[in-house]
């Protein structure tokens, strides 16, 4: 039983870690489509702030702050520059957004060459990673605390984000204005709120987000960086924004989802079964949820039309 | 005097839509601006309501000069527009979208209850009810239009600009509209109002200003004038009266039988619908619009093909068949939203005429098409149908609304076929146009063809059709031959009324 418990908890650990950059970049592509612009740059934004953070981290000699500050802060002009492209030119958002994720993977190899010399991999024992914070019941239940074993401050935030995230958009008027110009942009246009500005500040926002995702990555459980660190997590970030129809409480369970499918995968590396297996489970349940889900919304619309029709012939 | 537009003057290109235009409006007065389409009557109001810049020209509000370019600054100048398109969030409530950009609200929380009391509050004051809890989209189109008006209330407007507020509504709805009308020019608010329906003007407005072509022909009061004359002065001419001469009716072009259709929001959209189309006759939909005419013609059209029940064109089969099909068993059709199922936006005016002729002999050959002949006949039409353009190359985004339906109509109606759907035909063009589009109907069905006519204007329902149906709620609650009911009863009946007969 203590046996089976371990396992169990590591892998609720493991999720839990896992989870929380898909949590958050799914949570920036949510306050997006919520205000009618369409980020895909979650992928190239992690890459970005991964990077910067570990630049930071090396130069200052392991000030983690510094480190946090400077990857967040990058993916944020990323996001605000991209934003002016989409909304202010009017750039197509896939085409923009794609071009992000491409030169993203670029640049930092690039950059790694130039400040590193190294290609590929980025590692010093000069650098240190975001602290982990144990539990305050470790004492009481330490079997339980074992759930929660390697979180950092960061990934204890993005579930507070989520949440402030949906008091945010149903509970305040900011958030009410935000919802608007996803249900109808040109009504708000015509009573008076500056659309394109609010679209340029939540887009910013959403790079603060993925900043914080690609911060975990680079200096979450490791502290390294690696060429191709985001491994399509930003994309599976926008699953799980489909998925959760863009409510911050929705997405997050979406994204707890892949957490668990990420985990177990590389729970199972451990076993018998083959690397190429494993390893592709969290994208291979990307494909299948996404079918699920279409399936699943479908069927329930037939079923309404159809109870919708038995109903008034009972009616009738 | 609360406002005085004085010389504007208004050029898109090298057309002149404004002609040194100049107007005023006293305050609690109702001032009417009548004209056909394309007469410049939208442009001064939009320049009005800050959507366009004027290029000469001053505009005073209450005493002061101003000037503004967006919608936002007039309504702080207490400038308020029902548009004719409502811009509401339709998943929100009734006083979501009331208090919009003014809501009350605690430490930045929106106030629920505050706002909804507030909404409350407004509507009792101007004997105005709707439930503010209520979801827009739920809401009959009279009623949304409401929450227009109360929007401009709640925003404290005194000027409130009306868009043709009464093309969407009911002939007991448009009542309801006029008495609010009148009950806000009261309470002190100027009210103006653009329309083309005469006999509205007639019993609301003080003054009557008339525009043709860019320029303000007459200026009247409402007891110095009549409907007769407003017309000559709006289209410079007399009308003629519409009349259907005697046809054989022959045999059935359309059935429909026991057609249901169900939707997401758990109501059945049609229900058991069945109806006919002989050749040679025009056949009526009246209805509110949302009671299923549209489900029903895109059953017919093909445009929809899940559906139960059976569809015969001709006496062929075409139940749940593709809209190919379905045109090439003899159909043609007058889509209701003439740029969502009716045109190619960005495609000129010849590419659009040819759409869904595209494979007809007259116009292809070996798989190419014959450009020059295609033009030659878009050319004809334009000319025919006084479709205000530059030539067949322009495209038809580029037309006012009423010039892209005049073409979609022509391209609809110009074929030689059996049976034609004809939803709203005549929806935003001029009375001139208006008049040669219903004549052309008439020629087509007097050649034989069968029509299947559905209108939101009743009097052409009555004027042109041979029997009317009256949908309500999904269902043909009744049928009258022509000449059996008047405007008044029927529009009874599309609200849900009974029928006395049968």
């Amino acid at each position: 039983m203590n046996f089976q418990w371990s396992y169990i908890s590591a892998i609720i650990a493991s999720t839990l870690r896992t989870c929380s950059p898909i949590l958050l970049c799914a949570l920036a592509a949510a306050i997006c489509a919520k205000s009618n612009v369409f980020n895909i740059a979650m992928e190239g934004c992690l890459t970005i702030s991964a990077f910067f953070a570990i630049l930071a981290n090396f130069y200052s000699g392991g000030n983690v702050l510094l480190a946090v500050i400077s990857g967040v802060v990058s993916s944020m002009v990323v996001c605000f520059i991209l934003s002016l492209l989409i909304v202010k030119l009017k750039a197509s958002p896939v085409v923009s957004g794609m071009a992000v994720n491409t030169l993203s993977n670029g640049l930092t190899i690039y950059l790694m060459f130039v400040f590193f010399k190294k290609k590929g991999l980025i590692v010093d024992p000069i650098m240190k990673g975001l602290s982990k914070i144990t539990p305050f019941f470790a004492d009481y239940f330490p079997e339980l605390a074992q759930c929660f074993y390697g979180l950092t401050i960061v990934d204890y935030l993005s579930w507070i984000i989520a949440i402030a995230m949906y008091i945010l958009l149903y509970k305040t008027v900011v958030g009410f204005h935000i919802r608007s110009i996803g249900i109808n942009e040109n009504a708000a246009k015509s009573l008076g709120i500056n659309v394109d500005r609010y679209k340029i500040t939540v887009m910013t926002l959403s790079g603060i987000l993925c900043g914080l995702a690609g911060v975990l990555l680079s200096m979450g459980s490791v502290t390294l960086f690696i060429q191709g660190i985001s491994s399509g997590k930003g994309y599976i970030a926008m699953t799980a924004n489909n998925l959760g129809a863009s409510n911050p409480l929705a997405v997050s369970l979406a994204s707890l989802f892949f957490g668990v499918c990420q985990a177990v995968g590389s729970f199972l590396q451990q076993t018998s079964l083959k690397g190429q297996i494993t390893g592709s489970i969290p994208y291979v349940m990307t494909i299948i949820a996404s079918i699920a889900s279409s399936i699943w919304l479908q069927k329930r619309k037939e079923r309404k039309v159809k109870e919708a029709l038995e109903g008034q012939k009972k009616n009738d | 005097m609360i406002l005085q537009m004085n010389n504007i003057v208004k050029t898109y290109g090298n057309v002149l839509a404004n002609n040194n235009v100049s107007l005023y409006l006293n305050q609690g007065e109702i001032l009417s601006i009548v004209g056909e389409n394309g007469a410049g009557k939208s442009t001064i109001m939009k320049i009005l309501y800050g959507l366009e810049k004027p290029d000469e020209g001053e505009i005073i509000v209450k005493g002061k000069k101003v000037s503004f370019h967006s919608s936002a600054a007039a309504m702080k100048l207490g400038i308020g527009m029902v548009q004719q398109h409502f811009m509401l969030f339709d998943s929100l409530t009734v006083a979501e979208n009331i208090v919009y950009n003014r809501e009350k609200s605690k430490f930045g929380f929106y106030d629920k209850l505050e706002n909804e009391k507030a909404v409350q509050q407004l509507c009792q004051q101007y004997g105005l009810f709707v439930d503010p809890k209520a979801i827009v989209s739920d809401l009959p189109v009279g009623m949304q239009q409401r929450v227009e008006i109360l929007k401009t209330l709640y925003q404290n407007s005194d000027i409130i600009i009306f868009d043709e507020p009464s093309a969407v509504l009911t002939p007991l709805e448009v009542e309801e509209l006029l008495a609010t009308i009148k009950k806000l020019a009261q309470s002190g608010k100027s009210i103006i109002l653009i329309t083309h329906k005469l006999n509205e003007v007639m019993s609301v407005a003080d003054r009557i200003v008339v525009m043709r072509a860019g320029e303000v022909v007459a200026t009247l009061n409402k007891n110095d004038t009549n409907q007769q004359e407003l017309s000559m002065l709006m289209i410079g001419r007399r009308i003629v009266e519409l009349e259907l001469p005697e046809v054989n009716v022959t045999d059935e072009v359309l059935k429909v039988s026991n057609l249901t259709v169900g939707n997401i929001y758990g109501k059945k959209s049609l229900d058991n619908v069945s109806l006919s189309v002989c050749k040679g006759e025009i056949v009526g939909i009246a209805g509110v619009s949302g009671n299923g005419q549209s489900d029903l013609i895109k059953c017919i059209s093909g445009l929809n093909q899940n559906y139960q029940g059976t569809i015969l064109i001709n006496g062929k089969d075409v139940s749940n068949k593709s809209v190919n099909a379905i045109r090439k068993a003899g159909e043609t059709h007058i889509p209701e939203d003439r740029y969502y199922w009716g045109s190619a936006k960005g495609a000129t005016l010849s590419d659009n005429y040819l759409m869904g002729q595209h494979e007809s002999d007259e116009y292809t050959k070996y798989g190419f098409l014959k450009k020059s002949k295609i033009d030659e006949k878009t050319r004809e039409i334009i000319k025919q149908y006084q479709v205000k353009s530059s030539g067949e190359n322009q495209t038809i985004s580029e037309l006012s609304g009423g010039n892209a339906q005049k073409l979609i109509t022509a391209r609809e109606i110009e074929r030689d076929n059996d049976f034609t759907i004809a939803c709203e035909p005549t929806r935003g063009i001029d009375i001139g146009a208006m008049e040669f589009v219903q004549r052309r109907l008439i020629e087509k069905r007097n050649k034989g063809c069968g029509i299947l006519l559905v209108s939101s204007e009743l009097t052409e329902i009555l004027n042109l059709s041979d029997r009317i149906y009256v949908m309500f709620e999904g269902r043909i609650t009744a049928q009258y031959k022509r000449g059996e009911i008047d405007a008044y009863n029927i529009g009874l009946m599309m609200l849900g009324g009974k029928s006395n007969e049968n």
